[in-house]
């Protein structure tokens, strides 16, 4: 790849474009309207880092509600409705609003930082992808403020309770719609990465020069295109019948509830592995940096995380095995979900590859990391003991699943994210996590999850079953619970530690300079925090581990550096994109949209008038959006860097030379 | 820049682009026959597997010319192919299995009369 | 500017500054038309699915279904993929004036399409009486084609907007607002396409109903005298714009955008080749 050449697939202006009133670009670095209009990754990136952890907090408050209804027997905390809203909205926003954003937030801050990229491949799409899941997160969360409440049907939204037979009310449609939003969110992000890591690496960065956290990325942004389709496709059809009258679930004129389960599950598995992926890639990352060695058999590692992917669309209907769908069927499920144990099999036994033998540094982020390799395992165990379908007919629906998946995504997912945090802190803002608190809150976040957890795979396997706001007292099922219950506040006591402790380190943190932990990924060869260009030559890589490479043959390096620096003056400087508002514009028409489709009646008047004239506003306003989006052009201008190091900025916009 | 650029007749793509004129032509009026092919075969009286296979096939002949020759498939990086084909085998391979589980003896949907008094007749299924 | 000078020896399928060669744009649209494999799969699925046990009282597709009308659909997205082709082709070539007509021609068989699909809708819903909610049949059908119908339009959407880009004036004097004569050349040609299509329907009912006859003719020309005075009105600004003369921003550095969309066109029509298959003509063994 030739960067100093003028890609001939931009179109390029003659002259500079006279201002005009619409398409103005932006200018302000610091402030709001800076950030509302950003299109920096990093930006980007910590923003969507924000929002998650929010919603993080919010999911969380909602999974203390549930604890606390379940702590003693027959309790009146929460009525059953009010339980069925706490549990559908904890897994919503735990699943939706906290763990795949987090994911995007690392995906957008780190990836391209790996790759020795400027930015994403489409920095306006990359705004327009945060924009509008925040335009989801709104619209799932806005039955909170309403009469009609907020969604209540589960996280899955099992037809025919969703239907508007059973929950006439708005809460589903809030479901609905903000699941759209954030799926056409998410495929935009993923379209976005896969186009970027394809295309923009650095010279001589190979595929299987890739950072493994880059690979996982990939992995994931191939998941999410390829999986979000069917679930948008069942929401659609959800949305139809409740909208419409039309009979995809409808019973009474041919309509088969089961078909719900089959799309959204066709989603809903490789959706997991979309939570999961990049947790591994970034414990790939963690492990090795504190075992001082290179992460035990690359290919293998890389390959594995291909395979889960790949074989994640062929398990889905072992969420069930119990609806009665033959033998045949049932015994194919199970066996391809005994499958996709072995590729996360060799993962583990190559993280323990890279461990063995290496110079362990015990830091925050490496309890974490493996922390996430001995919980994950124990989620996987419970995993495959769901995949034997007749031991399922027992699981299915009762609180040992509920063991496992929050094994496998807290033990899992949160750990290696919180981990991450840790781990990437210095990068984003210059300062460390102090390593007493950072450590305590791992122990205790540690402790708290175990408690909770642990005591549910004997819960379930005595039988109690999920969803269910109360219990008997004569189930045999009380001290588990309570334990589960203490668990659970000590969890969030040790959540509140890590909180706390990273937003004292953001304000008056210790600071610390380039390369902290003594990594090996391009990521720490820049100063910290990043310059908005990222690099001030873009690196040559010759290695896996470019970084490490770079440390150890400096001179070589220096000497390359110094050339380039010199072609990219010659070709004008560092091309930097323009800030945009039409990403946010664009955003804001849909949420309108979205909200008329989702929150206002048909009956009685205004009705069906105001609703449709509501909609088409939010739909001329995404349109106008996206129309001036496409007039004002992928137009950028120029950084030079003077003697200093610091950017001089240039008028011109890029094209014109 | 006038709003006619002449592309130079000496460079050396120009008579490969020339003869894509006519090859797209030549596949457009392929596609037409296929097509009237098709609505012929349905009529035909053969054994209906052997009409779906044929239909299939016919179909999927459209469908790859389409996507190798007017899609450009054919002359571009072989990357763009593997990348498309990823979510076509996906999409087949997900719509064979969803057709397998629907048309199995077990997804069969209970007749209407039991599903009226649907308790009792589960109750007897069991017995 | 040694960028112009380039021009004549654009390579089209090689963009030197990406990794691999391949164009950001082409490679997202490959990408974005992956995914949307999965998308159409399974609501072709969902239709196939309602056709293996249907239910008592669903509409036989036999009964309802015009097949030589959708051939004629058939053939002309067909013909409508094959201008598309033309249209990139010539743009790669920098030929815009080829370019313009492709694009229009691909425009208005999109609209054809769409026409006979309001056309078919039209009659299953009021000669047939298969509505949307009334069978399954009818959800699965309407909520299919009619899905693939509004990718369609996006497309002719998408088309009109290209073709009126390809008019930007390479230098806009001071004063002018050509942002203004972009909007109302787009609102022209949009409403043409619409009104046609009105007008071309209401032609088809009124010899559907009344016969085939010169008195048919002027009965239905009288009614629809606004669709034709706002017809000649369009097409009279399109000649207008059409015939300003000056330079323009569109030239072969343009021909990925054209070349994107194609993709995204040819894609729908590639769906209704698999839609014509499995839910019409195997519908018919």
């Amino acid at each position: 790849m030739d960067a100093t050449v003028k890609s001939h697939f931009i179109p390029h202006e003659p002259k500079a474009p006279a201002k005009s009133f619409v398409l103005w670009r932006p200018t302000a670095k610091t402030g709001l309207w800076s950030w509302l209009t950003t299109v920096d990754h990093k930006r980007i990136g910590f923003l969507y880092g924000a929002f998650a952890l929010f919603f993080f907090l919010v999911g969380g408050f909602e999974a203390l509600l549930i604890r606390l209804q379940l702590m003693v027997p027959n309790n009146t905390l929460l009525t059953a409705q009010q339980y069925n809203t706490m549990f559908t909205m904890h897994g919503t926003t735990m699943i939706f609003l906290a763990v795949m954003p987090l994911g995007a937030a690392f995906f957008n801050f780190v990836m391209p930082l790996q790759i020795g990229a400027r930015d994403v491949a489409f920095p306006r799409l990359n705004a327009f992808s945060l924009w509008t899941f925040v335009a989801g997160a709104i619209i799932i969360n806005i039955g909170w403020f309403l009469k009609d409440g907020a969604p209540d049907g589960g996280w899955f939204g099992y037809a025919p309770l969703t239907t508007k037979q059973f929950i006439p009310r708005h809460s589903i449609d809030f479901w609905v719609m903000g699941l759209q939003l954030l799926g056409v969110a998410s495929i935009a992000a993923a379209l976005n990465f896969i186009v970027t890591i394809i295309n923009l690496r650095a010279p001589g960065m190979t595929m299987m020069r890739l950072p493994v956290f880059t690979w996982m990325t990939l992995v994931t942004s191939f998941l999410i295109i390829l999986s979000f389709p069917a679930i948008t496709i069942a929401l659609v059809e959800l949305m139809m019948d409740r909208q419409f009258g039309t009979n995809f679930f409808e019973v009474s004129n041919g309509g088969m509830p089961i078909l719900w389960q089959h799309l959204f599950w066709v989603f809903g598995h490789p959706e997991v592995y979309i939570l999961i992926l990049p947790a591994m890639g970034i414990v790939s990352e963690i492990l090795p940096t504190f075992s001082r060695k290179p992460l035990f058999g690359y290919p293998i590692v890389v390959f594995s995380g291909a395979c889960i992917g790949f074989l994640g669309f062929a398990v889905w209907s072992h969420h069930m095995f119990t609806t009665g769908m033959g033998t045949v069927a049932t015994a194919a499920f199970s066996l391809a979900t005994m499958a996709i144990a072995v590729p996360t099999g060799v993962k583990i036994f190559n993280w323990i590859g890279t461990i063995w033998g290496g110079h362990l540094q015990m830091r925050t982020p490496m309890m974490f990391a493996l922390g996430f390799i001995w919980m994950f395992m124990i989620g996987g165990f419970s995993g495959i003991m769901h995949s034997a379908a007749p031991a399922d007919a027992q699981q299915q629906d009762s609180y040992f699943v509920v063991a496992h998946f929050h094994y496998v995504l807290i033990g899992g997912s949160i750990f290696a994210l919180l981990g991450g945090i840790q781990y990437w802190f210095p990068l984003i803002f210059g300062r460390r996590v102090s390593e007493f608190w950072g450590k305590l809150s791992f122990w205790v976040i540690f402790i708290g999850f175990n408690t909770t957890f642990f005591p549910m795979h004997f819960l379930g396997l005595n039988g109690m079953p999920r969803r269910t706001f109360t219990y008997d007292g004569n189930m045999g099922w009380n001290t588990a619970n309570f334990i589960a219950t203490i668990g659970a506040l000590i969890l969030g006591v040790g959540i509140a530690i890590y909180f706390t402790a990273m937003i004292y380190t953001y304000y008056k943190g210790e600071k610390v300079g380039r390369d902290p932990w003594g990594g090996r990924t391009l990521e720490w060869s820049i100063p910290n925090p990043p310059p908005e260009y990222n690099f001030t030559v873009i690196p040559t890589v010759h290695a896996r581990d470019a970084f490490w490479y770079e440390k150890h043959h400096q001179d070589e390096i220096a000497k390359e550096k110094a050339a380039h620096a010199k072609d990219d003056e010659a070709h004008g400087g560092i091309h930097m994109p323009f800030s945009s508002v039409y990403p946010l514009l664009t955003s804001v028409g849909i949420v309108i949209g979205a909200w008329a489709v989702s929150g206002m009646n048909s009956n009685p008047a205004p009705g069906i008038h105001a609703k449709l004239a509501v909609a088409l506003v939010g739909g001329a306003i995404m349109f106008v959006g996206i129309y001036l989006w496409s007039l004002e052009g992928a137009e950028g201008y120029h950084l030079h860097l003077g003697a200093d190091g610091k950017p001089i900025e240039h008028d011109e916009p890029a094209g014109h030379h | 820049m006038s709003d006619v650029t002449t592309a130079t007749a000496h460079a050396p793509g120009h008579s490969v682009e020339e003869s894509k004129f006519w090859i797209y032509v030549q596949i457009a009026m392929l596609l037409a026959v296929i097509t009237g092919a098709e609505i012929v075969a349905i009529g035909l009286p053969f054994i209906k597997w052997s009409l779906v296979t044929a239909l299939v096939i016919l179909s999927t002949v459209k469908f790859m010319f389409v996507i190798f020759f007017f899609m450009h498939l054919r002359w571009d990086k072989v990357f763009c192919t593997i990348l498309f084909f990823i979510g076509m085998v996906l999409a087949g391979g997900t719509m064979w299995a969803l057709l397998q589980l629907f048309g199995s003896e077990a997804s069969k949907p209970l007749s209407a009369a039991s599903t009226t008094d649907a308790p009792s007749a589960f109750v007897t299924e069991l017995s | 500017m040694s960028s112009h000078a380039a021009a004549a020896t654009i390579d089209h399928h090689h963009d030197p500054t990406t990794s691999t060669g391949i164009p950001n744009k082409k490679l997202l649209m490959w990408a974005f038309l992956a995914s949307d494999c999965m998308f159409f799969g399974t609501l072709i699925s969902t239709h196939l699915i309602y056709r293996l046990h249907p239910p008592a009282g669903n509409p036989s597709p036999r009964d309802v279904f015009d097949v030589p009308l959708t051939s004629f659909s058939t053939f002309i997205l067909l013909m409508s993929s094959l201008m598309m082709a033309l249209a990139v082709n010539a743009i790669q070539k920098g030929n815009l004036k080829s370019m313009r007509f492709s694009l229009l021609t691909t425009a208005f068989f999109g609209a054809i399409f769409l026409g006979c699909q309001v056309f078919e809708f039209n009659n299953f819903v009021f000669e047939k009486h298969m509505t949307i909610t009334g069978s399954i049949l009818g959800t699965t059908f309407f909520t299919l084609t009619g899905t693939h119908g509004t990718h369609v339009a996006i497309g002719v959407l998408w088309l009109c907007l290209m073709y009126v880009r390809s008019f930007k004036s390479a230098e806009p004097q001071p004063g002018d607002h050509p942002w203004l004569g972009n909007i109302l050349h787009a609102v022209a040609l949009i409403a043409m396409i619409l009104l046609g299509m009105k007008l071309v329907l209401s032609f088809v009912w009124g010899f559907q109903e009344h016969g085939f006859t010169g008195g048919t003719f002027g009965a239905v020309a009288g009614a629809q005298w606004a669709v034709i005075a706002g017809l000649l009105v369009c097409f009279g600004a399109l000649r207008w714009f059409a015939g300003q003369s000056g330079p323009v921003q569109f030239d072969q550095h343009n021909a990925i955008d054209v070349e994107t969309m194609g993709l995204y066109w040819h894609f729908v029509d590639i769906v209704w080749i698999v839609i014509f298959t499995a839910v019409y003509l195997l519908e018919y063994l």
